[in-house]
């Protein structure tokens, strides 16, 4: 399990810069992001070293951030890796209701971090097929 | 209870008898100011024949800048209070020490009677100088024996270190001021409910609805109650929220309150809505009579269940010059606040925007998300966005666009809100 920060933002230049440059001058590494935009605003995910500090500090600068847990799963490193995964989730009848892909180790390997409904049960799964399910305390 | 029983409590007829005896003590001091030198009538036989006596407007104070209004001799006026006047001459009020004493005593009966002792401590957020509210509930609070202290508006970590350090159990804050310093809380890790000793808020100078009030009562988890008054009369002190919270006993002891139809000036009936207008009934230096206050109202019909006497208006609904016609349907930016602050999902501070497209006019409605409630998703924004369009084209009869913008996003003044921007 890993935490995502989500934070509200209005869609205008530079905001996404505000948010990256308040955890770089903290010190906190930056493993994920995605974007959900709705055109006047959007919803900024990131996943980052670590998540309670990160919190507090965008707290502290007035930004609307919120914490969700996700399952984190490192994909194998083969023609339809990202496939197979989605087919045993499917097979269990787990939506996926939202995922995005981080890359880990300077692009040798990824990740996929997924938004599922039934995330203790999801992550037996992945485990029981021999996936490695990553948490926010192993280094990526 | 009371801070003065017999006064508050005095039977309608006497206060009445009172009112009307006052009326012509005003009369006949009035008459030394160069302004109502020349009033036709000398005395009134019943508190209806008011009536008779001219209406007095800003307008006319504005014009009479500076001693116009002035009736007693210079040296008897030991203050001078001015309202902000934005553009041109401001108007300016003047007070002998009686008239003084007796403000600073109706400042002490409001804060008496929601309950301020004297062991309480009351910091002031209100702004000191030429404005009132400061300087007014500063002796008022003095006068009531509490420890006050005077830090003024704005530097909001500083409020806090002082609300936490000193054990403030009373503010007298702008209830828009009371929700941005609710911002500041989070980042230094207090949690008002738990780590203050704050007990009682004292709102005022600005229209606020029903809605914020409450807002300010559950963030804080305290009591707030509503200050009416305006510089003209005094300040604050005219007319305040007892413990019942369900209008304003005005201090009729010292103001007479009439509401007219701002349209045709005729005198209204209890109960219906109207402009207020206030008649100052022991002011010495500068007696007003029939004052257009501009703030819509009504006086309340019934007795008060806190045995008060004084009767009571009902909320300030906003200020004849403060509504706006948006394609020609009358609205008042309050209506717009009772909406957006009743949905739990928006946060504290809004802002409200009109301009003209098209030749039609567009309102366009910029709210602050409530960090406390988003749950992190997109879907859950574009819902609230829908519901808020929804719930304001009912009350509001037409569509407004409405723009999510981050919490503390929004400009704010450590004064009073300036929530309205009409660009057409
Ligand atoms: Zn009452």
């Amino acid at each position: 399990m890993v935490i995502e920060l989500s934070v509200f933002m209005e869609n205008r230049p530079g905001k996404l810069e505000a948010i990256t440059r308040i955890l770089a001058e903290s010190g906190i590494n930056i493993r994920g992001i995605s974007v959900a935009s709705e055109g006047e605003f959007g919803v900024i995910k990131i996943i980052v070293s670590e998540p309670d500090r990160a919190y507090g500090v965008l707290r502290e600068n007035h930004f609307t951030v919120s914490k969700r847990k996700m399952v984190m799963v490192e994909i194998k490193d083969k023609p339809g890796g990202l496939h197979d995964l989605l087919v045993l989730l499917s097979m269990n009848r787990i939506n996926i209701e939202d995922c995005y892909g981080i890359a880990l180790e300077e692009g040798k390997k990824a990740a996929i971090i997924l938004e599922v409904g039934q995330f203790p049960r999801t992550e037996k799964i992945l485990r029981g097929e021999g996936y490695t399910v990553l948490s926010d305390q192993e280094p990526g | 209870m009371y801070w003065e029983k017999d006064l508050e409590t005095l039977d309608r007829k006497e206060l009445e008898r009172r009112q009307l005896e006052q009326i012509n003590w005003t009369i006949r001091q009035a008459r030394n100011s160069s302004f109502y030198s020349g009033l036709k009538i000398n005395r009134i036989d019943s508190l209806e024949a008011i009536q008779d006596l001219p209406l007095t407007t800003k307008e006319d104070l504005r014009n009479q800048f500076p001693y116009g209004f002035l009736a007693v001799d210079r040296e008897r006026v030991i203050r001078l209070h001015s309202s902000s006047g934005t553009t041109g001459k401001p108007t300016v009020v003047f007070h002998t020490r009686e008239d003084i004493d007796r403000w600073q005593n109706l400042i002490a009966r409001s804060m008496y009677a929601v309950g301020v002792r004297k062991n309480d401590v009351f910091q002031n957020i209100m702004g000191y100088g030429l404005f009132t509210g400061g300087i007014g509930f500063h002796y008022g609070a003095e006068l009531l024996g509490v420890m006050t202290i005077p830090i003024g508006p704005g530097n909001s970590k500083r409020q806090i270190w002082f609300l936490k350090h000193l054990r403030t159990s009373v503010v007298h804050i702008l209830p828009s001021y009371a929700l941005r310093l609710y911002t500041f809380f989070d980042e230094l890790n207090i949690d008002p409910k738990k780590d203050l000793n704050l007990k009682i808020a004292l709102i005022g100078a600005e229209p606020h609805s029903n809605e914020i009030r409450k807002k300010i009562e559950e963030l804080y988890g305290i009591k707030a109650y509503n200050s009416y008054g305006l510089s003209e009369m005094c300040g604050p002190g005219v007319a305040f929220e007892c413990t019942q919270q369900a209008g304003l006993h005005v201090w009729e002891d010292h103001f007479y309150p009439e509401i007219i139809d701002p349209d045709s000036m005729q005198v209204l009936p209890e109960g219906e809505e109207g402009e207020l207008v206030l008649t100052t009934l022991s002011r010495e230096a500068m007696p007003i009579i029939r004052y257009r206050t501009r703030d819509l109202t009504s006086l309340i019909p019934g007795n008060c269940p806190c045995g008060r006497t004084h009767r009571r208006i009902s909320r300030i609904k906003g200020r004849n010059d403060d509504m706006l016609i948006i394609n020609g349907v009358n609205i008042f930016p309050i209506q717009i606040e009772r909406t957006v602050m009743a949905i739990p999902e928006i946060g504290n501070n809004y802002l409200i925007e009109i301009r003209k497209k098209d030749y039609m006019d567009k309102l366009l409605l910029k709210v602050e998300v409530n960090e406390q409630v988003f749950q992190g998703t997109l879907s859950e924004l574009e819902k609230l966005q829908r519901k808020i369009i929804v719930e304001l084209r009912e009350e509001l009869d037409l569509t407004p666009e409405v723009k999510l913008v981050e919490s503390a996003s929004l400009p704010v003044s450590d004064g009073k809100a300036k929530r309205v921007y009409d660009f057409r």
